[in-house]
C-alpha cells in the first residue's frame, strides 16, 4: 500500500521539481537581463551628467574670457 | 547632421533590441539548460562588442602614436571606456549563468580570468589617463599602455581552445549549432548592440571633444 503510494507520488513530485528548476531558471534569467541593462542605463545617465557638467565649464570659460578683456 | 545621423542610429537599435526581446521571449526553453540559457542572446553580443571596442582602441592608439592626432587619442578613450562597460555586462550575465549552470557564481577558469584580467587592464587604462595632467604626456602613456592592454584580448579570444576550461566552446565555429530562427534573432540582436557600442561612443567622443574645448580655453585663460 505504501509502495504504491510512492510510486503515485514520485511523479507529482518530479513535476514539482521541474517546475522549481525552470521556475529557478527563468528568475536567474531575469536577473541576468535586469542586471545587463542597469549596467548600460547607469552608463548612459554618467554620459549625460558628464555632458552637462563639461558645457557648465565651458560656458563658465567662456563667460570669464568674455568679461576679462573688458576689466 | 551628424547628431541626426546619431539619432537614427539609436532609434534603429532601440527598435531592433525590443523586437529581439519580444522574440527571444517567445522561444522555448533550451533542452538542458532550460529558460537561462536565453541569455547567450545578451552575453554573446556584450563580449563582441568590447572586443571589437579593444581592436578599436589598439588600431586607434597605434595611429595616435604613429601621427600624435589627439582625434585618435579621443576615439581610443571613448571605445576603451564603452567597451569596459559592456566587457562589465559580459562578465556579470556570463556569472548568472554560471550559478545556474555550474551551481557557482565564478570559476578561476582560463576563459573568466581572462577576462576579469581584460576588464582590470582597461580599468587601468582609465585610471593612469585621469592620473596625468598634461595631455600629450597622457595620451602617450595611455596609447602604449592600451596597446599593452590589448595582448590580453587574443588569450581571451583562444583560451576555450588552448586550455581545458569549464567554459562552454562558441556555439558557432565551436561544433554547436542553433535552430535557424535563433541564429536569424542572434545576428540581428548582434548588430542592435553593436548600434548601442556605435553611439555610445559616438556621444563618448563628443564629449572629449568638449575636453579639449575646455583645455584650449583654459589655456587662453592663463594666457591673458
Amino acid at each position: 500500500m505504501f509502495a504504491l503510494m510512492l510510486l503515485q507520488a514520485a511523479p507529482d513530485d518530479a513535476v514539482i521539481r521541474e517546475m522549481e528548476r525552470l521556475q529557478r531558471n527563468f528568475t536567474f534569467l531575469n536577473s541576468g537581463l535586469w542586471v545587463a541593462w542597469l549596467i548600460l542605463v547607469v552608463y548612459v545617465l554618467m554620459m549625460v551628467s558628464r555632458e552637462r557638467k563639461l558645457r557648465r565649464e565651458i560656458d563658465g570659460l567662456r563667460a570669464m574670457l568674455e568679461e576679462r578683456p573688458r576689466s | 547632421m551628424r547628431s541626426k545621423i546619431l539619432t537614427i542610429i539609436a532609434v534603429a537599435a532601440i527598435l531592433l533590441l525590443a523586437r529581439d526581446i519580444y522574440l527571444i521571449t517567445g522561444f522555448p526553453p533550451e533542452r538542458n539548460q532550460g529558460a537561462i540559457f536565453k541569455i547567450i542572446f545578451f552575453h554573446v553580443p556584450m563580449a563582441i562588442t568590447a572586443l571589437t571596442c579593444a581592436l578599436v582602441a589598439f588600431t586607434a592608439s597605434i595611429l595616435f602614436l604613429a601621427t600624435k592626432n589627439f582625434k585618435f587619442d579621443a576615439l581610443a578613450v571613448a571605445v576603451t571606456e564603452v567597451g569596459l562597460a559592456f566587457l562589465a555586462g559580459n562578465l556579470i550575465t556570463g556569472s548568472i549563468w554560471g550559478r545556474v549552470a555550474w551551481g557557482v557564481w565564478w570559476a578561476w577558469d582560463a576563459r573568466l580570468t581572462s577576462a576579469l584580467v581584460c576588464w582590470l587592464l582597461y580599468a587601468g587604462y582609465l585610471m593612469l589617463r585621469n592620473a596625468i595632467e598634461e595631455p600629450t604626456q597622457r595620451a602617450t602613456f595611455a596609447a602604449v599602455f592600451s596597446i599593452f592592454a590589448f595582448m590580453d584580448v587574443p588569450i581571451v579570444i583562444f583560451s576555450i581552445k588552448w586550455w581545458r576550461t569549464q567554459h562552454p566552446q562558441p556555439v558557432f565555429w565551436g561544433g554547436g549549432s542553433f535552430p535557424p530562427d535563433w541564429t536569424a534573432v542572434f545576428g540581428w540582436q548582434m548588430l542592435a548592440i553593436l548600434l548601442v557600442g556605435i553611439v555610445f561612443t559616438a556621444v563618448r567622443l563628443r564629449q572629449e571633444q568638449f575636453q579639449r574645448e575646455i583645455d584650449s580655453l583654459r589655456r587662453e585663460a592663463h594666457a591673458l
